[in-house]
């Protein structure tokens, strides 16, 4: 059996198993504790890991008050919509680039790399001015294309790095069963990317879900507005409800991690389909 | 294709794509309004439904609420009458300060009259004078009715000789101490930089508090404000009356800014982290009930009589800031004032609306409903205002010396300097040094 | 296999021959183009914008906008501010970079392997990563305060430390507090791209390599490290070009400060742009990051290029 660790072996996956979780979960805990507290207990010098007195006001707060869901729903909608035209788009860029005859393949992948070289402080501007004279201010469409094209270079050159990765054979033998080439895309190497597809879709719906700078200057509206400028609207003046924004923050991660534990699955299968990769 | 050839090419293809484009014609006039960027002044919530046959004038403002907001103000002036219907814009809140400088300036710099109606931090009240953006209201509020504000707002609302903006809500730092403790060992109120220091230093020593005095040194706005205020209480000042060149390199200036350094480093009556705090870090500890002292704003009264947030409800009692001896006490002076846009094509409704939010009536309404304190002093002696907000009754002493930070049409670059020069002054320590090099980078600035 | 499908293969559906090569020609191409149109829709006006504003001495202050040439990257060249944020940019890209991509290999490596609970462990390595910016800049604040902050107080309770760290206020630690808030942000990033990459290493090849007696190390180090590198390349590239960027971070923990020690490009390139309206000057900035970051991503793509060509 492959699994059969030593002891040792195993007692040392532990330890790294229990470090990884501290290191990632223990802020994040932390803020969970504080959101079941008043905020006076913060600022006591003695930080106090079991909330005593519990309290739920900061949640209701989020929904009562601040109408939280609705920023929520917002950053749903752009997140995803971001993402399935990301990998869309980037599959068909990445698909081209690594399985058909192209010339000067390294040229075009440096084109779509340099978006991601430019700051974006400096593109925020001339965005604005331009989505303005379109008419898109305070509109999905505006954050979503934005998104995708800041997301594009990622998504195609880690799909592009992993087409790289599966062997030529398959698509001379898609072609002799009289595959066509988008017909070798869409049934052939997507299906056996699917963990690629999972990761980087992730990473790009983390992104969009998490943008600020962009999304305040081109929402104005709870209509429109997405989670991370929800959030910086809390702050009343100087005032900064922590309590409140660390329950927000737990509202919007959790959801996150439970679609990871649900992929992960699909990451996994995906995985133990290893017959290709010979 | 190697990544260089690869670069030129992106850069071909970007010069092709856009040889058609008619922005690139347009030029420089409008490559001077293309950075800019807010909240999305186009795209704005009307208040209220429009009435058939009103002028129609734009209201915009940074975001502040309470237990109402500013877009219900304007509904009830839409409400109040048949002539004007104001829309409202909302800009995002003063803690976006610098979006909603850049929102506000990229539509005044297109001079097409909107925003009619806007607000504006105290700061940029010279830039957008300077720039022929705000209307002058001398003829529209004479001298006396200028004489029913504060003083030092006025002043701060005067750009060479002209009222181009009018009070709307006032704040300004203060000293917030622990009555309980100041009680307990017998002592007054301090009304000098050095009583307040051997307060600190004793209350601190006995172990009550472990913090004497709380400031804010974050390399921000924040730091200016704060030293504002210490040069201000020692005769001092950043710049020239004139505005035209830096006075801060000047002996009274680099004295206020050592006590600074000299409560990290001698005295001790502050932690070194107070080179990175803002606001509200300096605020937690105090109202954690850890410290005797605290410079801040207004709205740390309302956090500390919390009693979900603090520790010291019923506890904190605000005072003017201390002076050195000699001096008198400087307030830094913050809030927010209104502004008419020179380009409006609604002028007489402009003002209309304007007389009616500046006056006493509207101001009692935002001091209640919003918590802003109010700019005109007779209000303060309303009696629904002693009795829903009795705190701010007792700013008014606080406002009356307030001090304006320096005023010049580049005071964004003048503040950037400031900030940089302070925060290497005080970790340095060699004061003088630092800051008579800021006052010939600011002087450069000025000059350019 | 017949003769005859190998004929459809290579010349495709019978539409006469010169077609099919137009096809064969114009397919790859019709395939970027939607990711050229996204990436054009975005770029195009605000670099060249951006770029032609560099030449000006544009400032909605002083409201001028003339042409100026060179001026600005001249005034550049000589600002001693320009060049403090430039090397704490490459400090903190280099430094971050490096830890993350080592950190992160050392998540893959174990979240690789199987033991019990493997996918709470999965999903909880992404929380730092997962959670929206605005509020870990922030919490980071109260973590890392040198008077009121968690990490002091746990350090002095295990006894580490016996006096508070200032963590953010001096000059020595800032700028090593925002490194280390952002390898806590960033490495799930690495880690979820380097464990994507392990799975795609045939398993054939490592148990080739154990049959043949190797160690695990040394069958990390000759069979796994040569697999993984494009993939370690790519997602080290990517977050080198980011780390690059950093803004939110520093901005809201220290402004840049105390006294300019963590100003970096993008917070020095805000207060010009943002703050102070000089668009001329600020564009020049911009453009020297674009500049700096184009050598950054052609250091990666050299040794990127180098490797897969050897690969085939």
């Amino acid at each position: 059996m492959i699994y059969a660790y030593s002891p040792l072996r195993r007692f040392g996956l532990y330890i790294g198993a229990l470090l990884a979780l501290i290191w990632s979960g223990g802020p994040f805990l932390w803020q969970l504790s504080s959101s079941f507290q008043l905020d006076r207990e913060l600022t006591t010098g003695s930080p106090k890991f079991w909330p005593s007195p519990f309290t739920i006001e900061h949640y209701i707060n989020l929904v009562v008050e601040k109408s939280f869901q609705e920023y929520i729903y917002n950053s749903i909608i752009v997140a995803s919509l971001t993402t399935l035209f990301g990998l869309f788009v980037g599959s068909l860029a990445a698909f081209s680039l690594s399985r058909l005859d192209i010339r000067g393949k390294f040229g075009v992948l440096g084109i779509i790399l340099s978006i991601s070289m430019f700051p974006q402080i400096a593109i925020v501007g001339p965005l604005y001015l331009l989505a303005s004279d379109l008419g898109l201010l305070d509109t999905y469409a505006s954050l979503v294309i934005t998104y995708l094209a800041l997301g594009l270079p990622l998504v195609t050159w880690v799909l592009f790095g992993y087409f790289e990765t599966l062997p030529r054979e398959i698509d001379e033998a898609a072609r002799m069963d009289g595959c066509s080439t988008l017909g070798l895309l869409f049934r052939i190497i997507l299906p056996i990317s699917l963990p690629s597809l999972v990761t980087t879709g992730l990473l790009a719906f983390i992104a969009a879900w998490n943008e600020f700078m962009f999304a305040l200057a081109f929402t104005s509206s709870i209509e429109h507005q997405t989670v991370p400028v929800g959030i910086a609207n809390f702050t009343n003046l100087y005032y900064v409800p922590w309590g409140d924004i660390a329950a927000a923050s737990v509202v919007v991660t959790v959801p996150l991690i439970v679609l990871v534990l649900v992929f992960q699955k699909h990451i996994i299968e995906g995985l133990t389909q290893g017959g290709v990769k010979e | 294709m190697s990544q260089d050839e690869s670069g030129r090419s992106a850069a071909k293809t970007a010069l092709a794509a856009s040889l058609n484009r008619r922005s690139l014609l347009k030029g420089a006039s409008l490559a001077a309004g293309s950075m800019a960027v807010g909240g999305g002044l186009l795209a704005s919530t009307a208040s209220g439904a429009r009435a058939q046959g009103r002028t129609e004038i734009t209201f915009a403002s940074a975001k502040f609420y309470a237990k109402k907001t500013i877009a219900q103000i304007v509904d009830a002036y839409n409400e109040s009458q048949t002539k004007i219907h104001v829309k409202y814009i909302e800009l995002p809140p003063p803690s976006s300060s610098t979006e909603v400088h850049q929102a506000l300036v990229q539509q005044l710099a297109r001079r097409n009259g909107a925003p009619d109606v806007f607000t504006q931090d105290v700061v940029w009240i010279a830039e957008f004078a300077g720039a022929g953006w705000a209307l002058p209201l001398d003829e529209y509020f004479p001298a006396a009715a200028r004489a029913e504000y504060f003083p030092g707002l006025i002043d701060a609302c005067t750009y060479q000789g002209k009222l181009t903006a009018l009070p709307w809500i006032v704040d300004g730092g203060m000293l917030f101490y622990r009555k309980d403790l100041l009680e307990g060992i017998g002592a007054k109120v301090p009304e000098t930089w050095a009583d307040m220091t051997t307060i600190a230093m004793e209350l601190q020593k006995s172990g009550k508090v472990d913090f004497g005095y709380l400031w804010q040194g974050k390399q921000a706005e924040v730091l200016v404000c704060d030293a504002v205020s210490v040069i201000g209480s020692n005769n001092g000042s950043i710049l020239a009356a004139d505005g035209k060149s830096a006075t801060i390199g000047n002996d009274q200036a680099v004295e206020a800014i050592q006590f600074l350094y000299d409560t990290i480093n001698k005295s001790k009556i502050s932690p070194a982290d107070v080179l990175s705090w803002d606001e509200e870090p300096s605020r937690l500890p105090f109202t954690g009930g850890k410290a005797a002292f605290l410079r801040n704003w207004s709205y740390v009264y309302g956090i500390a009589q919390d009693k979900s947030a603090s520790s010291v409800v019923d506890k904190v009692g605000v005072a003017p800031l201390p002076h050195f001896a000699g001096g008198k006490s400087a307030s830094c002076l913050g809030g927010y004032q209104y502004g008419v846009n020179a380009s409006t094509k609604n002028r007489e409704a402009a003002v209309e609306f304007l007389t009616w939010m500046s006056s006493p009536a509207t101001q009692l309404r935002f001091a209640i409903d919003l918590g802003l304190a109010p700019t005109r002093p007779a209000v303060y002696d309303e009696a629904e205002l002693a009795k829903e907000q009795p705190f701010m009754q007792t700013l008014q002493s606080v406002f009356t010396g307030a001090t304006p930070r320096p005023v010049t049409p580049k005071y964004a670059q003048v503040s950037l300097a400031l900030q940089s020069g302070l925060s290497r002054g005080l970790v340095s320590g060699d004061i003088k040094k630092e800051l008579t090099a800021t006052a010939s980078k600011i002087d450069a600035i000025l000059g350019a | 296999m017949s003769l005859q499908q190998t004929a459809t293969a290579i010349a495709g559906p019978r539409k006469g021959a010169g077609n099919s090569f137009r096809w064969q020609f114009l397919t790859p191409w019709l395939l970027l183009l939607p990711a050229f149109l996204s990436l054009a829709s975005v770029s195009v006006y605000p670099i060249l914008n951006g770029l032609w504003l560099s030449f000006t001495n544009t400032s909605l202050i002083t409201q001028e906008h003339d042409f100026v040439g060179f001026a600005n990257y001249r005034l550049l060249w000589v600002d001693d501010l320009f060049w403090n944020a430039w090397w704490h940019t490459i400090t903190f890209t280099a430094v971050s970079t490096l830890a993350e991509t080592l950190l992160g290999l050392a998540i893959a490596l174990l979240l690789f392997e199987h033991f019990a609970f493997r996918g709470v462990v999965r999903a909880a390595m992404l929380v730092p990563w997962a959670m929206p910016t605005v509020v870990t800049s922030k919490m980071f604040g109260w973590l890392f305060d040198g008077q009121h902050g968690l990490i002091n107080y746990l350090l002095k309770s295990a006894g580490i430390i016996s006096e508070n760290v200032n963590w953010l206020g001096s000059v020595d630690n800032a700028l090593w507090t925002i490194i280390f808030a952002d390898v806590w942000k960033t490495t799930p990033f690495m880690a979820l791209l380097l464990l994507a990459g392990l799975h795609t290493i045939p398993k054939s090849l490592i148990e080739a390599a154990r049959m043949d007696g190797a160690r695990s190390l040394a069958t990390f180090w000759y069979v796994r490290l040569p697999m993984l590198l494009p993939t370690l390349l790519i997602a080290g590239l990517f977050r080198a070009l980011d780390a690059f960027r950093v803004f939110d971070l520093v901005y809201v923990l220290t402004g840049g400060g105390p006294a300019d020690s963590t100003e970096t490009l993008s917070t020095l390139n805000y207060k010009t742009l943002f703050s102070t309206l000089q668009f001329g000057y600020g564009s020049a900035i911009s453009t020297a990051m674009f500049i700096t970051e184009a050598m950054i991503a052609l250091g990666f793509c050299i040794f990127l290029y180098e490797r897969l060509r050897r690969q085939k």
